[in-house]
Formats: structure tokens, C-alpha cells, sequence
């Protein structure tokens, strides 16, 4: 249902990712590892169609239709949604008033009983770390997508809001059939909804991808990112 | 003119010229000026002359309602220049709504409205102001507030659809233990608008805030200046933003703080710039379009996307 084919992005005129494949099926749960600056956040970017992230070469395919130059919104109005790693504040506007303003489906608010107080904050204003992620997820349960980008949503998180989050992903989002594309350091996030594809990232090209994610995992775990490359050639992470 | 006689508060209504409707409560005097300044003898030291058209308002009580006035012009080129008169009485809470607009949008019109607000000893008054003006219209709206000891005022005054050249004007004195808090905010669209806020922290343990939003379309110019004046011991405080809409934006804000007592506090804060891409493109992946984006950050800003 989504398929990113040899995509070659730059931004700010120098090469950030090049010839980066993948493929996600209806309902799958695919993450993608990698340091810092390997690229994950620019695929995001670029698979939502923010500006500054320029494609040079390749095709992003969406339920069978070309979507590599459709406009941001576009893309959100097809049902992609992405969770921001670091969200900016929108001043003066109220978490509620978005989530009236976006909404495809009311917000279950059994999960977030705790949370009422963030809905009549702005959003992202003097948010903390986890608010910021709990706002996130709001906005992506209310926008009904068929896939969800989460880039590094366990990033700033402690154990127990961890968990409440992927709770929620879990029973609102994969059991409905949303594929997930999950971008993270950590392996607890990889534990709890258990990928179907793990993809590692590094230097802007996708040097492996896996059915098999606890091999990969161990294989970072113990060697560090660089080794995929090789492991890749030793087909230690291959299908 | 004629009285509504089942209306729950107290009223004024001006069309052009014309009186339309003008209504009294129990505990408030609502008369035009001209009759106040001819029937009630104090009234004269506050009118610098005498005035032509406008309304005086005497709250003697505190009411439930909130008073509403109304200027409107709807024909051609009609002039209006109302002189206004507000008192409001010791320890009495009042709230007036004021509107002052065209009933089309191209009428060539122009309004010179001069307003006096006296807040007497403790009293409370929450004022809410709407301009709403044609494109090739005139518009000057100048208001002195006195307050007196322990007087308070919330002032939130607002033009979304300006004229072609605005003027606005306030001038505040507050006495003892008095606040007066403004809240403005104004969209200019090819077009100018000005604006002088003065404070003046007379009295001792007095406060005062100017909060401008300002935002500046296209082929549009705003320059406003904001003075606060401590004589007295107290607390001011300015605080304009102002967002540039289009490359023929222009907005020039001018604070001024002038300390004449060394236990007073007097700050500022200002920001003038444009929308973040950072803001729109993360409302885009929302689903909704650059035009829907920018609305819902301007309504932000304007404190109107809060409800």
C-alpha cells in the first residue's frame, strides 16, 4: 500500500538521502533504525512533502498513486500522518480547537483521562516531552490514517508513559489495520510492537532490511549501526 | 428617535445622522450629547466644545446587561463626528459593547469619533470595541480614560476589516490603586493605520498593560507608539506582536517607557515577524491547506482560537 522506489533527496542543496527503497503492506509495522543524522528524519519529511526536501530522483507511491509531488496536505488528506519528534508551538491555539478542526473520528478519551488539561492548552506551548508525544498521538488517533509515521516517539519518554503509548498505538492503530512506520533508537518500542520489517538506515541509504528485527537489534546491540553495512554483504540480517 | 422599551439593556443606535434608537435603564442616564451638554451643567467640563452628535452614558448602578452603542454609516460620503461621554459612577460595575462601522464596503466614508470615559472612585468597567470599515473609508478614533482611585478597566478593542486610513488614539490617567488593562488587535489591508497609546501611572500602587496584536496584509503599513508614563510608584507593561502577512507588509512598533520613580516598573517586549514554515507545514500535515493554516495562526494570534 506505500512504497518509497530509489528515492534521492537533498536538502539545502546537499545529498542527504540516496536511493532509499522500501515497502510497506497494509497492516504491517515496519521500523527504521539509525544514528543521529543517518536520515531518518529527512525520509519523514520527505515522505510527507515538506519543501525544503527536494527529490531528485525516485517515486513515493501511496495505495498505487504517484504522491512524490502532491502537496503536504494532500498526502495527510489520502490518511498519512506524522507524529512529530520535536513539534513547533502554535501559539494562541488550543489543543481542542485543532483536534475540532481535523478530526475524522471522536477521540476515545479513556485514554487520555489524564490529560484533559493539555486539550485547553496551545498547542505545544510549554508542553514537556511527554505532552508533547501524548498531543502527537491525539492528532494522529483523530485524523483516522492508514499509515502513521511516529518519528522517535519514545524519544524524552519515561517507562510508564512509554508504555501507555504504545498501548494506545497498539489498540487504536495496528489493530485496526494502520500500517506504522516507526523511527527509533530504542529497542523497547521494537519489544512492544514487535515489527514486522526492521530497516536500518545509515549515511542516507538503507543498508538493510529485515524480517527478522531481533537479529538486527543484536546485531546493533552488539557491533553498533556500521556493522549492518557489512552484515548486510554477510547476509547476517537477510531474509 | 424611539425608545425600545422590552430591551434589556441599555442602548444607543446612530445611522448616519440619525438617532435610531436610544433606551434607558433603570440606574443608567443614556442621552446624546448635545442634550447632556444642554440639560446637565457638570457634563461641560468634559466636552472641550459643544458637541455635535454622540452619546453620554451615566452608569449610576451597577448593571446586569452590558450597554450597547452603535454608529453606522450607510450612505455616500456622510461625515460623522460623534463626541461621546462616559461616566461611570463610584464603586458601580459597567461592560459596554461599542461597534462603529459601514453598512457597505464602499461608501467613502468618514468617522471622527472623540470619546471620555470617567471612572469614578472603585469603579469597574469592561469595554469591548468593534471597527468594522469599507476599503476606501476614514476612520479616527480617539478615547481618554480617567480613572480614579481604585478604578479598574479591561479595554479589548478590535478591527478585522480596516478602512483605508485608521487612526486610533488613547490617552489613560490612572490615580491611586487603579489598573487599566488594553487589549488591541488589527488587521490592515491595503491600507494604513496608527495608533499613540499613552499610560500615565499617576497614582501610587497603579498598573497598566498595552497588549498589540497587530497584523499587516497586503500593501499595508502600521506604526504604532506606546508610552507608558511612572510617576507614581506602579507596574506597566507593553507587549505588540505583529505578523507580516506579504512581501508589501510594513509594521513599525514604537514602545516608550518613561520612569519617574524609582520603585516603579516599567517593561516591554516586542516581536514583528512573519508566519514559521515550521508552524504551517506542521498544520499542513494536519490536512489542512496553506490558506486554512495561516487562518488558524492568525485567529491564534488574535486570541480568537482559544474558545
Amino acid at each position: 500500500m506505500f512504497k518509497i522506489k530509489n528515492l534521492s533527496v537533498k536538502v539545502n542543496g546537499k545529498d542527504v538521502l540516496k536511493n532509499v527503497s522500501l515497502e510497506i503492506e497494509e497492516g504491517e509495522v515496519h521500523a527504521l533504525l539509525g544514528p543521529n543524522a543517518s536520515g531518518k528524519s529527512t525520509l519523514t519529511y520527505s515522505i510527507m512533502g515538506f519543501p525544503e526536501y527536494e527529490i531528485v530522483h525516485g517515486k513515493i507511491l501511496f495505495e498505487g498513486k504517484d504522491i512524490t509531488q502532491l502537496p503536504i496536505e494532500e498526502r495527510a488528506k489520502l490518511g498519512i500522518a506524522l507524529a512529530f519528534q520535536n513539534p513547533p508551538a502554535v501559539k494562541g491555539v488550543k489543543l481542542s480547537h485543532l483536534l475540532k478542526r481535523i478530526s475524522k473520528q471522536p477521540l476515545d478519551m479513556n485514554y487520555f483521562s489524564a490529560d484533559n488539561n493539555l486539550l485547553e492548552r496551545e498547542i505545544n506551548v510549554g508542553f514537556s516531552g511527554g505532552e508533547k508525544k501524548l498531543s502527537e498521538i491525539m492528532q494522529i488517533l483523530s485524523l483516522k490514517p492508514k499509515l502513521a509515521i511516529f518519528d522517535e516517539i519514545d524519544a524524552g519518554l519515561d517507562i510508564i508513559n512509554l508504555e501507555k503509548l504504545m498501548w494506545i498505538i497498539q489498540d487504536k492503530l495496528t489493530r485496526s489495520g494502520v500500517s506504522l512506520l516507526l523511527i527509533t533508537h530504542r529497542g523497547n518500542i521494537l519489544q512492544f510492537l514487535e515489527p514486522d520489517v526492521a530497516h536500518v538506515i545509515l549515511h542516507g541509504e538503507i543498508v538493510c532490511s529485515s524480517r527478522n528485527w531481533r537479529k538486527t537489534w543484536r546485531t546493533i546491540l552488539r557491533f553498533g549501526y556500521e556493522k549492518c553495512r557489512e552484515c548486510k554483504e554477510r547476509e547476517l540480517c537477510s531474509n | 428617535m424611539k425608545n425600545v422599551e422590552n430591551a434589556k439593556s441599555a442602548s444607543y443606535v446612530q445611522i448616519n445622522h440619525e438617532i435610531r434608537s436610544i433606551f434607558a435603564k433603570e440606574g443608567v442616564i443614556l442621552l446624546s450629547s448635545p442634550e447632556a451638554y444642554e440639560t446637565l451643567e457638570w457634563t461641560r467640563k468634559y466636552f472641550s466644545q459643544k458637541p455635535i452628535e454622540g452619546y453620554f452614558i451615566w452608569v449610576k448602578k451597577t448593571v446586569e446587561h452590558p450597554i450597547s452603542t452603535c454608529f453606522t454609516i450607510s450612505s455616500q460620503e456622510v461625515y460623522q463626528n460623534p463626541t461621546n461621554l462616559v461616566v461611570v459612577d463610584k464603586g458601580v460595575v459597567a461592560e459596554i459593547y461599542s461597534i462603529c462601522n459601514a453598512a457597505k464596503p464602499i461608501l467613502n466614508a468618514e468617522h471622527k469619533g472623540y470619546s471620555k470615559v470617567i471612572l469614578k472612585e472603585n469603579s469597574m468597567l469592561k469595554m469591548k470595541h468593534f471597527h468594522n470599515w469599507g476599503k476606501n473609508d476614514h476612520v479616527l478614533s480617539s478615547i481618554e480614560f480617567i480613572l480614579e482611585k481604585g478604578a479598574k478597566l479591561s479595554s479589548f478593542y478590535k478591527c478585522l476589516n480596516p478602512p483605508k486610513k485608521f487612526e486610533v488614539e488613547s490617552k489613560t490617567t490612572l490615580d491611586d490603586e487603579s489598573s487599566a488593562d488594553f487589549e488591541t488587535a488589527v488587521l490592515a489591508k491595503n491600507g494604513e493605520i496608527e495608533m499613540y497609546d499613552s499610560l500615565f501611572l499617576n497614582g501610587e500602587n497603579s498598573s497598566g498593560m498595552i497588549k498589540l496584536r497587530m497584523i499587516s496584509d497586503e500593501n499595508s503599513k502600521i506604526s504604532s507608539h506606546s508610552k507608558i508614563v511612572a510617576k507614581g510608584y506602579g507596574k506597566g507593561h507593553i507587549d505588540c506582536m505583529g505578523l507580516l502577512l506579504s512581501e508589501s507588509s510594513f509594521i513599525s512598533s514604537i514602545p516608550e517607557l518613561v520612569n519617574a520613580n524609582k520603585n516603579a516598573v516599567l517593561t516591554h517586549e516586542a516581536a514583528i515577524g512573519k508566519i514559521s514554515e515550521e508552524e504551517l507545514n506542521y498544520l499542513r500535515s494536519r490536512g489542512l491547506s496553506k490558506d486554512e493554516a495561516v487562518n488558524l495562526i492568525v485567529t491564534g494570534f488574535l486570541g480568537e482560537a482559544s474558545a
